[in-house]
């Protein structure tokens, strides 16, 4: 794979008589990658966002995008922004207009879009962050939470093919939280880049290919998470903590006399190392939007009574309210999860997910657990 | 004897006479000591709960009582109340106006009329307890984020309250300052104040608190034990929130009898504890040495012959005496934690430990002494 985007030895300073935020900074972000950005308060994360936006323009060093150097005349970086959203931690900070829907315009309006494509795209990105009721609504009206939903709608109506977002789940809910990481699920296996930043180092751990992390305006580390964490000094530099879940594995491994590898990053790959590697069946039905409920029954009868339902995507969640579900919010670890406990379960999902559920079925295979996936059409 | 100290009673509140209502028939207690968690999804009337239960507003019908009597909303009053239940809010910059940092925390303290050397060691101590000394003369227009929500922190700390409410304390902030405020919080519950917090982070909560009320729609349909709630998947769904993971692992693992279901483990070391099932293993000794602001923690510790111990720090006291005297430490987060946990491997392990927090430090060993899951050895060197 090729790199999208590229920083070489770039420094900023907010003031030629203010100290470097980036200093000497270097990064290359894979195209199509899932990358997670950590580091502590003030490490440098929000400025190396802007930096690869093209809205900050580093006093040295180059910042490539698809292997070309960020031109920063007005034309050149329309071009990036066409290309790359940037979804901020506050989102008082991105939004301007008084309504919902121009809010969301607003990406493709200055992007010369045409109105009836317009009109499509704001329909799908609330949608997709389930803000459709909230179109006509003053922006002044909605929580926290869901002005956020409404900037990740704004970044996602300009169709990017790099999606940046900082700190996207700070102050939300737990299922609110959920969804926006189905969301960059989504993003993902649309062939998406996406970065985030987060202090939730848990989230980040499940999520994440790949982890860059940040100290003091440098880039310390890139690689998998598991070799970040290895290194506890490091980590504590960094004002970091490693994840739960990779403690718990390092003690319970050390304790039984087994290797630390595979490293569980859910539930279900946890239980299925430590507990009993059971192998229940996960009825797996894709649901076509429009049909969802009548495949409900069917399936639900297919897998048997006692089996457990669980839901993943925001269009099946939509479509299957009201009828009895176990698992709203992650469907796919919690239906996994009651094979590895050798019970059946049926998962309802979004189409698009398919491959993420292979995906996350063969991950779990290394765990010792053979679940067994039965497509219900 | 649990003692009530906040209670509301059928509350109700709204922000205007057109909108619905924010708080709907609220009733709660909450219990002198007990720690308490706030939760609920986005716009379920955590914040307003707060800025009620501390006379910023008004119920329009029902009552706020502390210690049992009904709040006067008098001037006098409402000040005497503030100076006992202080209040730190989610957004720091609601809340910083002084110029520069030691103004600020110097703020409520010179509010309560408190003599100028008084103020200067409530300043001191507050600013070192979230780390910000270094920062004592800068403009607090120049600090980060979560640089403002340390030193909205030492204000707090530095009104001295019996009842300190929490809005998201570890919103924004790194792991390891969130890590900071958590055991902050615990120290001041040690010190005896009643400390009550909503987070979004149910992991966090489910480590740290004894009770839990959940708002929703404004209402609150849960006051009990964090299990209590999260066994009814329906009740967790609708308030919008999710389990936490160590309450689903212990679920799916007794669900099929591979550990009973009893005690839940909390916290991460418990998890461990719990699922390793190390029984016939060799167990190392817990030393949990008290350790005050002045004391030497290298002649202490070489004169235990602790040298080479795995050693980790707990509460103000020590991390006071740390500062002075450079001793080397393993574990600066998660002290207990990580020490239970070589003891759980066998080998001895030494927590320099604030002198209020020896029980807390404790908590884990006991959990897997009286789990049957090891049989660690604790021993507390007073001062």
């Amino acid at each position: 794979m090729s790199n999208i985007f590229e920083m070489d030895n770039v420094t900023f300073a907010h003031h030629p008589t203010m100290p470097n935020v980036l200093d000497g900074f270097s990064i290359a972000v894979e195209e199509g990658s899932r990358t997670a950005i950590l580091g502590a308060n003030g490490a440098g994360k929000t400025t190396m966002f802007y930096t690869l936006a093209g809205v900050y323009k580093p006093q040295s060093g180059e910042v490539l995008f698809r292997g070309e150097p960020l031109d920063y005349s007005r034309d050149g970086l329309t071009r990036v922004r066409s290309e790359v959203a940037v979804v901020l931690q506050n989102p008082d900070e991105q939004m301007f207009c008084s309504l919902v829907e121009e809010d969301v315009a607003f990406g493709p309006l200055n992007l010369g879009i045409d109105r009836d494509e317009i009109e499509t795209r704001i329909d799908k990105a609330l949608r997709d962050v389930r803000m459709t009721e909230y179109r006509r609504s003053p922006l002044q009206q909605l929580s926290g939470g869901q002005r956020k939903r409404v900037a990740i709608a704004g970044a996602l109506a300009v169709n990017p093919s790099v999606m940046i977002m900082d700190e996207p789940t700070a102050g939300l809910d737990p299922q609110a939280s959920m969804e926006v990481l189905e969301l960059a699920e989504k993003l993902h296996l649309q062939g998406v880049t996406v970065l985030i930043s987060t202090h939730d180092i848990d989230l980040a751990y499940t999520w994440a290919d790949s982890v860059n992390v940040l100290r003091n305006g440098k880039k310390v580390f890139s690689g998998t998470s598991e070799e970040f964490y290895s290194n506890q000094e490091e980590v504590h530099l960094c004002g970091l903590l490693s994840p739960s879940t990779f403690n718990m594995n390092r003690e319970i491994s050390a304790l039984r006399g087994v290797p630390e590898s595979p490293y569980p990053h859910n539930v279900s790959e946890f239980l299925s190392k430590f507990g009993k590697a059971g192998a229940g069946r996960v009825f797996c039905v894709a649901c076509p939007e429009d049909r969802v409920c009548d495949i409900y029954d069917e399936a639900v009868r297919e897998a048997g009574s006692g089996a457990r339902i669980g839901v993943y995507g925001s269009d099946t969640r939509y479509g299957l309210s009201g009828k009895k579900i176990d698992y709203y919010f992650d469907g796919i670890d919690s239906c996994f999860t009651e094979a590895v406990l050798g019970r059946d379960s049926v998962l309802f999902y979004d189409p698009v997910y398919d491959p993420l559920i292979k995906e996350r079925a063969g991950a779990l295979k290394e765990f010792g657990s053979d679940i067994v996936l039965e497509e219900v059409r | 004897m649990t003692q009530t100290i906040l209670e509301a009673n059928d509350v109700c509140y709204r922000y205007s006479k057109k909108s619905g209502n924010v708080l709907d028939h609220v009733s709660l207690r909450i219990d002198k000591g007990v720690k308490t968690a706030i939760l609920g999804a986005n716009g379920a009337g955590k914040s307003t709960l707060f800025s009620v239960l501390n006379a910023l507003y008004k119920p329009d019908s029902g009552e706020v009582l502390y210690h049992g009597e009904p709040l006067s909303y008098r001037k006098r009053n409402i000040l005497r109340m503030r100076s006992e239940v202080s209040i730190l809010f989610q957004n720091p910059n609601d809340m910083l106006f002084r110029p520069n940092v030691e103004q600020d925390v110097a703020y409520g303290p010179e509010n309560l009329k408190l003599p100028r050397e008084e103020i200067q060691k409530r300043v001191d101590d507050a600013l070192f307890a979230v780390g910000m000394s270094d920062f004592r003369k800068s403009p607090v227009m120049r600090l980060s984020y979560g640089q403002r929500k340390r030193v909205t922190l030492a204000g707090v700390l530095a009104m001295h309250p019996q009842v300190l409410i929490m809005d998201e304390p570890t919103a924004g902030l790194d792991p390891q300052m969130a890590y900071e405020v958590m055991e902050i919080a615990e120290q001041l519950c040690c010190n005896g104040v009643t400390v009550i917090m909503s987070s979004h982070d149910t992991n966090l909560t489910y480590s740290w608190a004894d009770e839990i009320h959940v708002m929703q729609n404004g209402k609150c349909v849960y006051s009990g034990t964090p299990e209590g709630f999260y066994s009814d998947k329906i009740a967790v769904y609708q308030a919008g929130l999710l389990a936490p993971s160590a309450f689903l692992m212990n679920e799916g693992l007794s669900s099929i009898g591979v550990v009973s279901r009893d005690p839940f483990p909390r916290t991460q070391t418990e998890v461990s504890a719990k699922i390793a099932d190390n029984k016939g293993g060799r167990f190392g000794t817990l030393h949990i040495m008290e350790i005050a602001p002045d004391s030497d923690i290298n002649a202490l510790v070489m004169d235990h012959g602790f040298g080479d111990l795995s050693t980790g720090i707990y509460g103000m006291s020590a991390r006071r005496a740390q500062d002075t005297s450079k001793a080397r430490i393993d574990f600066m987060y998660n002290g207990p934690e990580n020490c239970t946990m070589k003891c759980m491997a066998g080998q001895d392990s030494l927590v320099l430990c604030d002198p209020v927090m020896v029980e807390s430090a404790k908590k884990s060993a006991e959990f897997i002494n009286n789990g049957g899951y090891g049989d660690i050895k604790v021993d507390v060197i007073r001062l």
